[in-house]
């Protein structure tokens, strides 16, 4: 359709800096440069009929029939077969080219943008939504598809169409090729509003639709609240009101192509009515022969269309440049955690020990974490407690380095080595954070596992797998440890996700295990074999666990209270629980508490 | 957590099988529009008119004029004319066969809307909101397509007549010569259309699997840099990106076959005019005008050609489009009003309820094995069962979402049957576990059952249901809330959803287990909202924690669809060991 790409005008951006953008584009397409070389190639064989038939045309009846020369129509005739024959092979292949060169700069974008989007640490993926992010790899990506695909293709065979008839125009015949002169500029300034206009129409097309479907959306999730609210007409009638909106916003563009398409039209016309006029008074004063004038006409019908698409073209290079100047932003940020050069591996074991770390979110002013200093030695169990915003939390993310201390605050460090210091390998390989919900990605529960150890056998899984007392579990399944878990783990139950995430943790075999105890709801059943194979995986390792339940924080060795963001409260459960107005012992009380209600 | 209905297949309307395509639908909204889409035909063939008329007279210029060496402006002053009405009428059809497309799309929209939104409960248990959304967007958009070619097709079909007779009329022989290979380009569109069509899908599908890789890595992104996943992460997009770039390939060789050939048979037939036509010409029997305007007519079926193809791709989609909304469509509502619907009389304190000897299945999956049970008007029972016990299915049979399998619910003594559903539920109100917001205002989402009622009515049940957060809110009872608007915490939406039946003020309550969204520090406030919601009507309430059952007067204790036991909360206790191993199980949950 026409109208193309949306801009909305907050993306346009300037000349300048969509210069910028292109070059800095071009430059990553380096690689795809011969295969652009060769379609430029093809697309100027393609292009050939269009402007060498007139010209066949004007031979055959100039030097054939005016001149009543069988031979020279012949030669007009081959002449032709042999053109629209190139013109049918350039064009074939200028598709295929087009496509490996465009694609594979797409391709090769799509990498490079995610492999450096995963790069950035945690605090990027707080200040960017998820949505915008993906949008980048998708939306934005298969918008300048489209300029891969069609527009550089019209973009280069319209360039050589105008620039080549106006060539042949101007040296058939001046006189003609201003009368040209005269529509053409018609069509242009219609072809540029009409984009302009239609962009605009566009835009709002694109709102109303997504209005439209989000009202639809919203009905059918909440069909069983409007109807036992009564509500079904009310809504009906707010359908229809948001339904007529969309239908305004496509009668605009409606009416916009409407007189656009009509000027055309007419503007085409006109040119062959002007040929026809000033090239009947160039033949009569003897100027150019009648071979000429129907050339030119024939050659001025062919005109408007590469107008039109280079019209077109304007708006997909503006979505296009917009799509990549938001991508070259990501390109360019540097991720907050990556690892030093000259980076030590993290020994095997060690204590961890946190000292004098504070900590602010990346992009916000408040440190939530002031002077925090705890000394974890190798092989104990720490529960972090206290209410939310307390700073427990970030406290278990430092210790993964999730996040960095602030740089003018402390360290933490595991066997002696500042974790800044450490490579990210061996940091993965010795911390592991388990996730409150196991989260699992489409494939097999192998594929889960194997998430951290690529290189690990069915025989390491179902190692992993039985160290922590699951095996028969998945053994059972139809297909073991090869059924597919589906999008998100779907086919697995809650449980039984967040065993294979455990499982996971497992495999990795690391020295500490940093846990986010799950607040959520698991079917009884499978909570008591979650608890029991969290039981077996926290085994001999040093523990960090951000705990929200009595039992849990009962079998740590030192519960830690956090409160304000600072550490406030160090001891096992018996030393806290006596102390006379300790954080702990009212929190204990409050946790007893709802305990015997629940018991009755 | 509730038991919740199988899904199963959508059902393919009411008979299985091979079915035809109805086109009743798209023909009845045509039919509304038979005005506009005639004067869109009407327009289209006077187009024609116009059309064939240029080339004539480029023909009879060049003839009499160039060839004479006489002037042309006179001829080029009738081509102008041409020229203006054939732009107003290019306009002009254009305009009406789009108008009437859009019309009719968002006609059909609003039908497929109205009629879904009026369905059965047990309708949308089986159905896939992103299945119903796709009936109202990607399906009436390919029937949109196919309705703005209709009118389009008429004038070009006439074009091609009108052209055609105009060039046998000249020269039969070369006629033949110039015409036989366009036919060829009808083909080979038609083909083209159907080739490039599955091989667009694929695109979009392989794009599709890109975007749900990117997305999990995105949002599980905590574990991929907790264990270091990024390599493995990467490599599954670079086979989805490899995917995409080899199906996109595959798209750009159907389009290198088939476009190129589309442009090579016109020109076949230009050179045909050429060679032949000049030979014609130079034994005396056509003259150069002829030839040219033979040139022109012959570029000027290319594009009415290529429609018609575009018209019947377009038919076969449209068809199969308009077969799937036919299959929403023809659904008719299972849950419908009596022709003469008995009246409740509704009391101040509430209305009794009764459930006697009630069965239900979900399709096959029997639920509910013959539950009777009696709540006095005004008074309270707490729903208690494991996963699958049927507690949730009781409440939905109440609201008259569905209708039993055998046994009967009588609301105020009459069964539920005999009554209009919209009565039933506006004395049936119920709290969903899962509260959903609608993108309104704070205020319009309280007032949902009652969209009258006055702001003093609406300040006074929020204050009710302990929803004092609201005058935090940026712009207090005018925050617009929803998906696209202001996110409330699970707790907040409770009391939201509290506050609107509060409001709705119904002689039977049922809450489903509101305190399940919410940290344990806010459920005392819960339950308290909660307790006022219940002074003076029948309240059920479904429920998992211990401190939500005290609350009612009686406890019925759900097992496997049939009712297990009823008593006191502490009788039960003492004396059920299946209603304190249900309690142990959920208090384990948390």
């Amino acid at each position: 359709m026409w109208g193309g790409a949306g801009v909305a005008a907050e993306d346009r951006l300037d000349a300048a800096e969509t210069r910028h953008v292109l070059r800095r584009a071009a430059r990553l397409a380096r690689d795809q440069r011969s295969t652009m070389l060769a379609t430029v190639g093809f697309i100027a064989m393609a292009t050939a009929t269009t402007v060498t038939g007139p010209l066949l045309v004007r031979h055959g009846i100039d030097a054939g029939i005016r001149a009543n020369d069988r031979g020279a129509l012949g030669v007009a005739v081959v002449g032709y077969v042999a053109v629209v024959l190139i013109a049918w092979f350039g064009a074939r292949r200028q598709y295929v080219m087009v496509n490996i060169a465009g694609e594979g700069f797409l391709r090769s974008l799509r990498l490079r943008l995610f492999a450096h989007i995963q790069r950035q640490s945690l605090g990027f993926f707080d200040r960017h939504q998820a949505g915008v992010l993906i949008s980048r790899m998708t939306a934005d990506i298969e918008s300048m598809s489209e300029l891969v695909q069609w527009g550089l293709l019209q973009f280069v065979s319209a360039g050589i169409l105008l620039s080549v008839a106006v060539v042949v125009l101007t040296v058939m015949s001046w006189q003609l090729t201003l009368v040209a002169l005269c529509v053409l500029p018609v069509v242009i300034v219609a072809s540029v509003r009409f984009q302009r206009d239609s962009n605009r129409a566009y835009l709002r097309v694109r709102d109303r639709v997504g209005r439209n479907l989000s009202m639809i959306q919203e009905h059918l999730a909440g069909v069983r609240v409007i109807q036992a609210s009564v509500r079904t007409a009310e809504q009906r009638r707010r359908f229809a009101d948001n339904n007529d909106e969309l239908l305004d916003a496509h009668m605009t563009t409606v009416r916009i192509s409407t007189w656009y398409f009509g000027v055309v039209e007419f503007c085409g016309v006109l040119a062959t009515a002007l040929g026809l006029a000033a090239g009947g008074w160039l033949v009569q004063t003897g100027r150019v022969s009648v071979g000429t004038v129907v050339a030119a006409i024939l050659l001025l019908a062919s005109l408007f269309e590469p107008v039109q698409q280079l019209s077109q073209l304007y708006n997909t290079v503006q979505s296009a440049t917009a799509s990549l100047r938001k991508m070259f932003d990501i390109l360019d940020t540097e991720p907050e955690i990556d690892e030093i050069p000259g980076a030590v591996d993290l020994p095997r074991s060690g204590d961890l020990v946190v000292d004098g770390v504070g900590f602010t979110y990346p992009q916000t002013t408040a440190r939530v974490l002031h002077d925090a200093d705890l000394h974890i030695v190798d092989g104990e169990r720490i529960a972090l407690v206290g209410a939310t915003g307390a700073g427990k939390s970030t406290l278990a993310k430092l210790v993964a380095r999730l996040y960095d201390p602030d740089p003018d605050t402390g360290s933490i460090s595991f066997g002696g080595v500042d974790l800044r210091r450490a490579t990210l390998a061996s940091l993965r390989e010795r911390i592991v954070v388990v996730p409150q919900e196991g989260f699992l990605f489409n494939g097999t529960v192998a594929d889960n596992l194997r998430l951290a150890r690529p290189s690990a056998t069915d025989d390491d899984v179902w190692a992993a797998l039985r160290s922590i007392g699951v095996a028969e579990r998945f053994a059972a399944m139809p297909e073991g440890i090869h059924t597919e878990v589906r999008e998100r783990g779907s086919r697995l139950s809650a449980g039984e996700r967040q065993l294979v995430s455990l499982a996971r943790a497992a495999l990795v075999d690391p020295a500490v295990l940093v846990l986010d105890e799950a607040t959520s709801n698991l079917d009884p059943g499978t909570e008591a074999e979650v608890e029991r194979a969290l039981e077996r995986l926290m085994e001999a390792r040093t523990v960090v666990v951000v705990a929200h339940r009595l039992s849990t924080v009962r079998r740590a060795d030192r519960i830690v209270v956090c409160e304000g963001g600072r550490i406030v409260e160090v001891g096992s459960h018996d030393d806290l629980v006596g102390r006379i107005d300790g954080r702990y012992a009212r929190l204990a009380q409050a946790w007893e508490a709802n305990t015997n209600t629940s018991a009755g | 957590m509730t038991e919740r209905p199988p899904r199963a297949a959508p059902s393919r309307g009411t008979v299985r099988g091979v079915r035809s395509t109805d086109w009743s639908h798209l023909l009845d909204v045509l039919r509304e529009r038979r005005r506009g889409i005639a004067a869109a035909v009407v327009l289209g063939v006077v187009w024609t008119g116009g059309k064939i008329a240029v080339p004539s007279l480029t023909r009879v210029a060049i003839d009499r004029s160039l060839e004479t060496g006489s002037t042309a402006v006179g001829w080029a002053l009738w081509i102008v004319a041409a020229g203006v009405v054939t732009g107003l009428l290019t306009a002009g059809r254009r305009y009406l066969a789009f108008r009437e497309s859009r019309t009719v799309e968002a006609r059909l929209r609003r039908r497929i809307h109205d009629h879904v939104l009026g369905l059965h409960m047990g309708f949308h248990d089986r159905s896939q909101t992103g299945q119903l959304m796709s009936r109202m967007s990607a399906d009436l958009n390919q029937v949109q397509m196919f309705v703005v070619m209709v009118p389009l097709t008429v004038s070009h079909v006439a074009l091609i007549a009108g052209v055609t007779v105009v060039l046998l009329v000249t020269d039969p022989l070369l006629a033949l010569v110039a015409l036989i290979p366009l036919p060829l380009i009808t083909m080979v569109a038609k083909r083209f259309s159907d080739a490039i069509h599955p091989a667009v899908l694929a695109v979009q599908s392989e794009q599709a699997q890109l975007s749900s890789v990117v997305e999990e890595s995105i949002s599980g992104v905590r574990v991929v840099k907790g264990f270091g996943a990024e390599q493995v992460r990467l490599d599954a997009v670079a086979v989805e990106a490899d995917d995409i770039q080899r199906v996109s390939l595959d798209a750009a060789r159907v389009r290198a076959r088939f476009l190129p050939l589309m442009e090579l048979l016109p020109g076949l037939g230009l050179i045909g005019v050429l060679g032949i036509g000049g030979l014609r010409v130079l034994d005396g029997a056509m003259s150069v005008g002829e030839l040219v305007a033979y040139n022109f007519y012959v570029t000027l079926l290319v594009w009415p050609l290529r429609s018609i193809s575009m018209t019947l791709a377009f038919g076969q989609r449209a068809a199969a489009a308009l077969e799937r909304i036919d299959e929403v469509l023809s659904v008719a509502p299972a849950i419908v009003a009596p022709s003469e619907p008995a009246q409740l009389q509704a009391s101040g304190g509430g209305l009794k309820v009764e459930l006697a000897d009630v069965h239900f299945a979900y399709g096959d999956a029997t639920v509910l094995h013959g539950i009777d049970l009696t709540i006095d008007a005004g008074t309270s029972v707490a729903l208690v069962g494991g996963t699958a016990a049927g507690k949730s299915t009781v409440a939905r049979l109440l609201l008259r979402f569905y209708d039993p399998t055998a046994g009967s619910v009588r609301l105020g003594g009459i069964d539920l049957r005999d009554l209009d559903p919209d009565d039933v539920r506006r004395n049936v109100q119920m709290v969903f576990e899962d509260t959903l917001l609608f993108h309104d205002t704070v205020a319009a989402n309280i007032a949902f059952a009652r969209p009258d009622a006055s702001p003093a009515d609406i300040t006074a049940a929020a204050a009710a249901a302990g929803a004092d957060f609201i005058d935090d809110l940026p712009e207090g009872f005018d925050t617009v809330l929803g998906e696209r608007g202001y996110s409330l915490s699970g707790g907040q939406r409770q009391r939201i959803a509290i506050a609107r039946v509060l409001l709705a003020d119904p002689a039977v309550l049922i809450l489903d287990d509101a305190t399940s969204a919410v940290d344990p520090a806010k459920e005392h406030e819960i339950r308290s909202a909660m307790a006022t919601a219940m002074v003076g009507r029948t309240t059920i309430v479904i429920a998992h924690r211990p401190g939500t059952i005290a609350m009612a007067d009686r406890v019925v204790l759900l097992d496997g669809g049939c009712i297990a036991a009823v008593g006191t909360h502490d009788e039960l206790l003492r004396t059920e060991p299946r209603y304190r191993a249900v309690l142990a199980d959920d208090d384990g949950a948390r």
